[in-house]
């Protein structure tokens, strides 16, 4: 281990002044004595590339003595190809980071790309290691199969993605309630399309449409069956402590044959496939759309921007409606640590002042820091909390593009703060939280398994093929080119023939060994 | 009847006329070669006659029919192109059989025909070949086969000779000549090499500048040119061409070149009026003796080069200061011909052209030939 | 001593003629750099290859990645689409250039023909993201002119992009639109080096212009037919993948996925580089043995061939 190499006295020491007041005066964060200038390799979502003159990290840098020097750029612009490029190349800069690098921190951390930071974490980092023991959860998510943790996650709060919204004037003009069930909802979509919400004499109304096509797809949990455990679709879930995927069972069947049903009879946008990214935009401002399933900072904020265009344009939060079993489920939630963040690799010869770089994000100041930017400046601290100043909230530019510009917010390991997004969510988004928390439709997510080279050989052979198939399948079932119940048992079938039982073994044995069964 | 007549015929380019109104009638089965310096017409007239370039003004007839109108196809004609046009993807045998084979004609028919031609033509060994393993005597023989084989009205041909090499010229030219008596078809056939036309023709069409500037048996043409330019073009080495003056001489007209020299024009009664007219006087190499056989009248010259050609040998020479060329038998010895200082005159070969028109004024030995 | 005396020859060959190797050397460069170089990485495909640990220090499978490759029914899937798909595209689209360059020639009015090509190679400088946004909106079934064309018919509209069944004739279709015309300038300059002087002796011999096209045109265009067809045929396997992924839908994987699409999911979206280079392999492969194959037909029996 090198962090043994450096002096005892200089590692005693900043432990003690790591384990800080809650007003700690600046020159109590800082890490080095002489600055120190580390290189970072992070790009993020094929738009950010660390910055040097973000003043997030030139308050860091005053703070700390350490400054980073990010050598990605976006001549490469795709931040996966960056991160390949660069593990290919074996060159790695000090520190790496970006966005869904989970898979590549964890296998190449164990082939030796990326230092372990379990020890480091016990000894230098009482703020990570505080986290981690109130959330072992997070913990046993992020580590590798070798039971290594080699990345410092992304840790998003907030729990409320996607909700279900559902044109309010068009349920007035209808002289509808808002339906409960999944009957009620298959009554109102129906009215929607032959009653002529929109009033133009055209049977044109689109009851039902998503920009995602896969939103579409989910709305089978309204038969009770599961589309995925996590914030990336079509992912495996955990039912009773079993490992399983949601297009494998009974209920996703009847939520196919109904979904098949709702799109012969138009309640489903009949291009949903084709449609693409900006359906909302075009499908709501043509005063066609009637329900969508999206998240509702972006869909909320239509009813300001459609105001003009179409009169009485009102789409609201409405509870998940109930399944026939009586299940109010939203499937989709904010996962609390997300496959990004940032690791030390086998080139940095500091990694003790690496990881109390990175304890220092998880310090309140840290924190404000990497959530808010900088104070006096972005935000000011007022009883304690952090509140954006007005000429923050009051930009043309949203908020979180601010923050992204000034170096806050961007996915490297740090803990996010809800009160930020809260600060500036329209009234309309605070009413959709409230009504979905008061129901509690939300459940418990699947954070992943870190799998063994065995396992993962497992998976990756079978996975691809797998995924194809399944989709494959649900388009043809949705579309109506064949008919569910007819060919579900050749279905099942060929899902064992493609390895899916071979996968859940693996992925099985994997979560047993990581959360302890 | 497979007479070819035109009438006043016009070719125009937009504004540009390039051939002004030619009259010509081929008699049947006459061989008539068209022949002119290039751009004078020659081959957009022959093109007229296949059809393949519209007339712009007059009549062409075949046989009895006006054709201006008529498609090529149903001209029944047959044309020999200078680059041959064979297909390079069909053998000899299919290429004969080409036009055959477009008009649907019996198969049978077809083979008869073709090796028929083959024969004539001694291509009989070569039928199954690809026109790119042929020599180019070969491949000629081939275009006009094609041409054979569909027994038109009136044969066309298009400087069929001007890429062969000057031996197999002269062999194909006789090949020509043979096939024509043999067939005995009406041919119109274009040429710039005067040789050709002097050795196939029936007449001569000689054309310059879009105008037919004179016709006539090949020997007509040579004896008697009507004007400077076709005196010019007829004969190799050409006829030597010299500026002079009418005057009254002792015995009549003389031809003046300078102060010293004069020829005699003695038969010339004509010219007795155009005393003092600036002419020029024509006179072949051929027509000029070096040793006088009696009373020919003597001028000087200068010699400046001997070219000799084996049995015979050309004088460059200067005669009053203008070029002067002279053909002469060797009998197998050149070195005396260095010495000569003076030749002279069959007054009898003599030509005499007006200077501004061009034409001739007195043609001193009317239609030997 | 022969050596030394061929040392020497070398030496005063190169001070002769270095002009000529230099400028003969960016080639040969670019060819080592970009061609055979890469070939060192194809060992990945028999190989457990990790980016991180290099080609050379990623462990051996052997066949391993192959053995899968052809266990997998989706993969055995892609081989019979790319098959199909590359054998119609041959089928119709080879010949459309080549139509379409034989119909340029019969148009003798300037300003209408130059029109009429422009028009014709248009598509081929559009970006295939566009070329697919066209097409998706041509038979979108709302709003799509092939739609709205069958409703004015009186037949139901059709979701064209989800049907197997219309994939391959609307990718085959689109492909043509974008390709064929600027593909017939190769067929265009052939047609314009025949010798003017064998349509006229056609013409003189009574051909129509049917006759000549059939008769002249199209065996003296032959050997120029011959090598692009020969190019293609090397080229069979190189199905325009992007415009697939542009266009397919999980519904229509089952007419429309093939190698190049299934080793774009298997590599880049999958990282299974070993697995994807396994697949290009056999590819290439493939692609060699047609190529090979179609060249010695060729030089046997049309004497035109690539080599």
């Amino acid at each position: 281990m090198r962090a043994m190499k450096l002096p005892l006295a200089l590692a005693i020491a900043t432990t003690v002044g790591l384990s800080a007041p809650l007003f700690a005066a600046d020159e109590d964060y800082r890490i080095v004595d002489k600055p120190l200038t580390l290189t970072i390799h992070f790009h993020s979502g094929d738009k950010i590339v660390y910055d040097s003159d973000w003043p997030v990290e030139k308050r860091a840098a005053e703070l700390t003595g350490i400054s980073l020097d990010g050598v990605a750029s976006m001549a490469t612009q795709k931040s996966a190809d960056a991160f390949n490029l660069m593990i290919a190349s074996g060159d790695l800069a000090d520190i790496v980071g970006g966005n869904r690098l989970k898979d590549g921190f964890n296998q190449y951390g164990q082939e030796g790309a990326f230092q372990p930071l379990n020890e480091l974490i016990d000894e230098h980092a009482p703020n990570i290691k505080a986290f981690f023991e109130s959330r072992p959860d997070i913990k046993s998510a992020i580590s590798a199969a070798d039971g290594n943790i080699y990345y410092i996650p992304y840790l998003p709060e907030g729990d409320f993605g996607r909700m279900y919204f559902i044109r309010q004037d068009w349920l007035d003009i209808l002289e509808l309630e808002t339906p409960k069930t999944v009957d009620e909802l298959y009554k109102v979509l129906t009215a929607f399309r032959n009653d002529d919400p929109n009033g133009n004499g055209k049977k044109d109304e689109v009851p039902f449409l998503s920009r995602d096509w896969e939103e579409i797809v989910r709305l089978v949990v309204l038969w009770d069956a599961r589309t995925t455990g996590s914030d990336t679709f079509h992912d495996y879930y955990v039912k009773d402590g079993k490992v399983v995927h949601g297009y494998t069972e009974e209920e996703y069947k009847t939520g196919m044959m109904n979904l098949a049903k709702w799109y012969q009879e138009g309640l489903i946008d009949p291009e949903f496939f084709t449609r693409g990214k900006r359906s909302r935009e075009v499908l709501f401002g043509d005063n066609l759309g009637g329900m969508t399933h999206d998240w509702y900072p972006s869909t909320t904020s239509f009813n300001d921007s459609l105001a003009d265009k179409v009169p009485g344009f009102n789409l609201k939060a409405m509870p998940p409606p109930a399944s026939p079993s009586g299940r109010q489920l939203e499937e989709h939630r904010v996962i609390p640590v997300k496959p990004d963040g940032w690791a030390i690799s086998y080139t940095n010869e500091h990694p003790v002042e690496t990881i109390k770089y990175f304890d220092f994000w998880f310090t309140d100041l840290g924190r404000r820091l990497s959530n808010f930017g900088v104070e006096g400046v972005h935000y000011d601290l007022v009883d304690g909390k952090a509140i954006f100043k007005p000429e923050v909230l009051n930009a043309s530019d949203p908020v979180n593009a601010q923050m992204w510009n000034v170096g806050a917010q961007i996915p490297k390991g740090f803990l996010q703060d809800f009160e930020y997004q809260a600060q500036w969510t329209n009234e309309m988004g605070l009413e959709s939280i409230a009504l979905y928390e008061a129901g509690d439709y939300l459940t418990e997510q699947f954070l992943g398994v870190s799998m063994n080279p065995d396992e993962q050989n497992v998976y990756d052979k079978y996975q691809g093929n797998l995924l194809t198939y399944m989709l494959e399948m649900q388009q043809i079932w949705i579309l109506g080119t064949e008919d569910v119940e007819a060919g579900w048992d050749k279905y099942q079938e060929q899902l064992d023939k493609l390895g899916y039982n071979k996968i859940i073994d693996a992925m099985q044995s994997a979560y047993d060994r990581q959360y302890g069964s | 009847m497979s007479q070819v007549v035109l009438e006043k015929i016009v070719k125009s380019y937009g504004e540009v006329d390039v051939v002004h109104g030619i009259d010509l009638t081929v008699d049947s089965k006459e061989f008539v070669v068209l022949v002119g310096p290039s751009g004078c017409g020659k081959s957009t007239t022959l093109r007229m006659i296949a059809g393949l370039e519209e007339i712009s003004g007059g009549k062409l007839s075949i046989g009895d029919r006006m054709v201006n109108d008529i498609a090529p196809k149903d001209r029944d004609v047959a044309m020999v192109f200078q680059n041959y046009a064979l297909y390079p993807h069909l053998n000899v045998s299919e290429n004969i059989a080409f036009g055959l084979r477009i008009r649907k004609v019996d198969k049978e028919e077809i083979k008869r025909s073709v090796s028929e031609v083959a024969e004539i033509l001694g291509l009989t060994n070569y039928l199954d070949r690809k026109p790119a393993d042929l020599s180019g005597g070969q491949r000629q023989r081939v275009a006009m086969g094609r041409a054979i084989v569909r027994h038109p009205q009136v044969f066309l041909f298009d400087e069929p000779l001007s890429n062969l090499d000057a031996q197999l010229r002269t062999q194909m030219r006789a090949e020509i000549k043979r096939l024509h008596a043999r067939l005995g078809v009406t041919s119109i056939y274009v040429t710039h090499d005067q040789v050709e036309a002097m050795t196939l023709a029936d007449r001569i069409v000689v054309m310059s500048a879009g105008r037919i500037e004179q016709i006539g048996t090949p020997m007509e043409l040579f004896m008697n040119p009507v004007n400077r330019f076709v005196a010019g073009f007829i004969g190799s080495p050409p006829m030597n061409q010299i500026k002079a003056t009418i005057v009254a001489g002792v015995d009549g007209p003389e031809a003046k070149i300078s102060d010293s020299v004069s020829i005699p024009l003695s038969r010339a009664e004509g010219l007795a009026s155009a005393t003092g007219q600036s002419v020029i006087v024509g006179i072949r190499p051929e027509d000029v003796l070096l040793e006088a056989a009696g009373g020919e009248p003597s001028v000087p010259l200068e010699v400046n080069l001997i070219e000799p050609l084996g049995s015979e040998a050309l004088i460059h020479a200067s005669v009053g200061g203008e070029p002067f060329v002279i053909k002469t038998p060797t009998h197998g010895d050149i070195a005396h011909l260095n010495d000569i200082r003076q030749f002279h005159v069959n007054v009898d070969r003599v030509k005499v052209f007006d200077e501004k028109s061009g034409s001739a004024l007195y043609q001193a030995d009317q239609a030997r030939g | 001593m022969k050596n030394a005396s061929r040392t020497r020859w070398l030496i005063q060959h190169f001070k002769r003629e270095w002009q000529i190797y230099l400028l003969l050397a960016p080639l040969v460069i670019w060819f080592l750099l970009f061609l055979y170089k890469p070939m060192y990485g194809l060992q990945i495909a028999f190989k457990d290859f990790s980016l991180f640990k290099g080609v050379d220090a990623s462990p051996w499978v052997g066949l391993e990645h192959f053995r899968s490759l052809f266990d997998s029914d989706m993969f055995l899937r892609a081989i019979k689409n790319t098959f199909i798909i590359s054998f119609l595209n041959l089928m119709i689209g080879f010949p459309m250039p080549i139509i379409l360059a034989l119909m340029f020639n019969e148009i003798v009015q300037g300003k209408f023909r130059k029109t009429v090509q422009t028009i014709v190679y248009l598509p081929h400088f559009i970006s295939l993201v566009i070329i697919a946004g066209i097409v998706i909106n041509i038979f979108s079934p709302s709003t799509g002119v092939v739609n709205l064309l069958l409703m004015k018919l009186g037949f139901e509209p059709i979701y064209f992009l989800t049907q197997p069944e219309w994939f391959r004739p609307i990718f085959i279709g689109s492909g043509i639109w974008q390709e064929a015309g600027f593909q017939s300038i190769v067929y265009l300059a052939a047609i314009a080096g025949v010798s003017p002087s064998l349509y006229e002796s056609a013409v003189v011999d009574g051909a129509s212009r049917w006759q000549m096209m059939w008769k002249i045109t199209l065996p003296c265009i032959l050997p120029t037919i011959i090598i692009m067809l020969i190019i293609r045929i090397g080229n069979l396997l190189e199905v325009g993948f992007e415009l697939i992924i542009l266009l397919y839908q999980p519904a229509t994987f089952q007419t429309a996925d093939v190698i190049n699409t299934f080793i774009y999911r298997q590599g880049l979206v999958g990282n299974q580089y070993d697995v994807a280079a396994a697949a290009g392999l056999f590819n290439a492969v493939v692609a060699f043995v047609l190529v090979m194959t179609a060249n010695s037909i060729s030089r046997r029996f049309t004497r035109t061939s690539l080599w």
